[in-house]
């Protein structure tokens, strides 16, 4: 699966499975009933199987969803957390204090934090990670939603003053984001030195990756001996470790018909939770046609969204109509906005100056779904006389033809991120769609004074780009996790990738 | 001899091979050509439900989006026959031109277009047919067929040349020579007639190859663009429902592994009946 920050990426976009549960609650009540009192082996490893090798250990170098994966909440801590439901809570900050102009936030962290090397944690390593993240040098995606920081003053050791050049509301959701790293640490790359539950214990390069429980941790004691991440490179080979026993749990199952060998099967448990995966058609929306929220509203009417998700992922998955999903607080069904409606779409290309039709080339990603869903497209586009030609690319060239220098019409892609309508706000981004209104509005939310008004701003936005047609946005993906029986208390909906690890609890 | 001793003969041991292999080869290029005018459903039609197993409505079921399997086999039939025959033509075309220059040229060409085969052999013909298409702006049947033609060229090239050099020993081309025949009259009127049987062998082996590297670039989405079908690239669709609609990927896999063999079983048969006639003569 793409994943570009592994391409040395600013985006973090991927083929993280994952599914908006209606409601993230219901769904936590499928896992079977986690640990009743010591019903589990405190020393048990949990082996654990991914599709995503970390490319290294640096998530500012490049390393890809995989590093996020095994890392985030495990190995590192921000000064926030994103929890699994997708609410932003303090990790290593006690207290903070924001001033009234909403430009300076005054952190004051938690006591007793060690790094596994052992030294404690100042505020000079925090300050030292954030800028790691907003080095020239660095490739984190989260560079640019820091680049609104003026300074970092460290007046002692507990406290830690971000001054910023304008208000940004959601600063502690990208701080969540920032690892923070021992400042003596020496080739983060291929070691690390984090606050984290779990210390490495050997990286395996293209195999597995261990981490043991870190004893001098300054929180809750891990409820396991430890985990093994056991990477692999196909989903059929990772299904049938999980059959065999070689792997506990699988973080995102990749179709509905892998699910065929564990769903009623007492062995092990299915389990969905919310995602943030939206597959999409996305536009050149700076040419000609697509520059028209006719014609891109008369494309969508065009599709039958409905039997394409169940084409693809049979009975799993969800329409949101928009790019936002339930876990975004600026969720809203819009699945009403410009819904299949083969008619109205004809009468919109007539309208929009098209009555006979157009022909446009549909890079598409040469890995599952893409390939598929662009013949579906192909089909239905065909009925009102647009005429898609597919040419399959590589994830490379998608990176570089499309993400880099914008030449292209059109593009299928998935996008993994959580709150990333931010994307539709920026007119340079690679879809390049630009409606001041909403560039406005997203601007704007940054500097709302509450997440109220920050959330109706966003809403709004939201709206709008629903009703512009900006992208088509065809459904949003299943999060699925298969683990054995014996095993609980893993995160469902592993929101931007993360895979939190020590509340898991195996019976051996 | 009896005539029940004929029949016998005739399916048994080389006889067998030729005839399986011609009813293999046979059956599917009648599926191909039938596909230029009928199929059971339209190519693109997404009419049944998502994998349905094969059924009286549709032979062999249908795929993720609904399309008719069969129909897909059909039109399948027809690319996997259009590549493997323009490859090798392509291949052929390349290969023999090269080859008989080869084989008249000076030592010093003749060296350097040996080892050029050579070197081009020891690249898969898979992963240099990949290098054409990677070169190309975009997939499309044509380049498919051109990346093909050029990655078997060597293979044929190097043949030719040997077979040319066998005939050029022999004494009626060099009492041609020396009866004044230009080199041209030498290729068409002695060269290629006396190597062509075996150059049909190969050339036809050279087919089943095609038609097995054609399915692995469809496999890996460089092959042709939907909405041509390729068995490639419906095994590739299939991959990922190999357990519950295990017919999506038994089916064109099979039909791959008929046509290959089947034209390797013909080769075969031929071949023996070849050397059978030359050895009566």
């Amino acid at each position: 699966m793409f994943s570009l920050p592994k391409l040395s990426s600013a985006l973090h976009l991927s083929g993280r499975a994952a599914f908006a549960a209606l409601l993230t609650a219901s769904a936590l009540t499928l896992t079977p009933a986690a640990g009743l009192a010591q019903d589990y082996t405190p020393d048990a490893v949990v082996n654990i199987g991914s599709l995503y090798e970390p490319q290294n250990l640096d998530n500012t170098g490049g390393a890809g969803q995989g590093i996020n994966e095994a890392f985030n909440g495990n190995v590192y801590e921000g000064l926030f957390v994103l929890t699994d439901g997708g609410d932003v809570k303090p990790k290593l900050v006690e207290s903070y204090e924001i001033s009234d102009d909403g430009l300076s936030y005054s952190f004051t962290l938690k006591d007793g934090v060690t790094f596994h090397s052992g030294d404690p944690l100042t505020a000079t390593d925090v300050k030292n990670s954030i800028e790691r993240v907003t080095a020239e040098t660095s490739s984190s995606s989260r560079k640019k939603s820091l680049s609104n920081i003026a300074s970092i003053e460290t007046p002692d050791d507990k406290t830690v003053v971000i001054t910023l050049e304008k208000p940004s509301i959601s600063l502690p959701y990208n701080l969540s984001y920032v690892w923070i790293v021992n400042d003596a640490a020496t080739d983060i790359s291929n070691s690390e030195d984090g606050t984290g539950p779990y210390q490495l214990q050997e990286w395996r390069r293209g195999s597995a990756l261990a981490l043991v429980p870190f004893d001098g941790y300054w929180g809750d004691k891990p409820t396991n001996g430890g985990v093994m991440f056991q990477y692999f490179t196909d989903a059929t080979a990772q299904n049938n470790a999980l059959l065999t026993g070689a792997v506990d749990i699988i973080t995102s199952i990749q179709s509905p018909d892998a699910l065929s060998l564990f769903v009623d099967n007492p062995d092990f448990t299915v389990s969905e939770g919310a995602s943030t995966t939206k597959e999409l058609l996305a536009y050149n929306d700076r040419i000609e046609p697509f520059n028209d929220a006719k014609v891109r509203s008369a494309l969508s009417r065009a599709v039958n969204k409905e039997k394409l998700l169940q084409a693809i992922w049979g009975d799993y998955g969800t329409l949101i109509g928009s790019f936002v999903p339930p876990t975004d607080p600026w969720y809203v069904d819009l699945n009403d906005v410009n819904a299949y409606d083969p008619e109205s779409a004809k009468a919109l290309l007539a309208e929009a100056g098209y009555a006979d039709g157009f022909s446009f080339t549909l890079d598409t990603p040469d890995y599952d779904p893409h390939p598929v869903v662009a013949q579906f497209l192909q089909n239905e586009l065909a009925k009102i006389n647009v005429d898609v030609k597919i040419n399959i690319i590589t994830a490379n060239e998608w990176y570089t033809k499309i993400y880099k220098s914008h030449d292209f019409e059109a593009t299928l892609q998935e996008h993994v991120n959580h709150r990333d309508i931010v994307f539709y706000g920026n007119p340079d981004f690679y879809w390049g769609y630009n409606n001041p209104e909403v560039t406005k509005l997203i601007s704007g939310s940054e500097s709302a004074k509450s997440i109220d008004e920050q959330t109706k701003m966003l809403t709004e936005a939201n709206r709008i780009i629903a009703e512009d047609a900006a992208s088509m946005w065809l459904y949003l993906y299943p999060q699925i996790v298969v683990s054995t029986s014996n095993v609980s208390g893993y995160p469902l909906n592993g929101l931007n990738s993360q895979f939190f690890a020590a509340d898991i609890k195996k019976v051996d | 001899m009896s005539a029940s001793k004929s029949i016998l003969t005739r399916f048994s041991g080389t006889n067998a091979t030729f005839w399986l292999g011609l009813l293999l080869v046979g059956t599917i290029t009648l599926t191909g050509l039938l596909s230029l005018v009928w199929t059971p459903y339209d190519l693109s039609d997404m009419v049944a439900g998502r994998l349905e197993a094969p059924s009286w409505q549709h032979w062999a079921g249908s795929d993720r989006l609904g399309r008719d399997l069969f129909t897909q086999l059909m039109i399948g039939a027809q690319i996997a026959l259009i590549v493997g025959c323009s490859a090798v033509a392509i291949g052929a075309a390349i290969g023999v031109t090269t080859g008989i220059l080869a084989a008249f040229a000076t030592r010093f060409l003749d060296d350097a277009l040996a080892a050029f085969f050579d070197i081009l052999i020891a690249f898969p013909t898979l992963l240099t047919a990949m290098l054409v298409v990677a070169a190309s702006d975009e997939a499309s049947l044509g380049t498919a067929i051109l990346a093909l033609g050029i990655g078997l060229s060597p293979i044929v090239g190097r043949i030719t040349r040997l077979l040319t050099k066998q005939v050029l020993s022999q004494d009626y081309i060099t009492a041609a020579r020396v009866s004044g025949s230009s080199w041209p009259s030498i290729v068409f009127w002695h060269i290629l007639p006396n190597i062509l049987p075996f150059l049909g062998v190969n050339l036809a082996l050279q087919f089943g190859l095609a038609v097995m590297a054609e399915a692995s670039l469809s496999y890996l989405g460089l092959g042709a663009p939907p909405p041509n079908a390729s068995w490639g690239r419906m095994l590739q669709e299939a991959q990922g429902t190999v357990y519950t609609a295990p017919w999506g990927a038994i089916l064109p896999g099979l039909a791959i592994f008929a046509l290959v063999i089947g034209v390797n079983l013909l080769t075969d048969g031929l071949r023996d009946r070849l050397d059978a006639s030359r050895r009566q003569v």
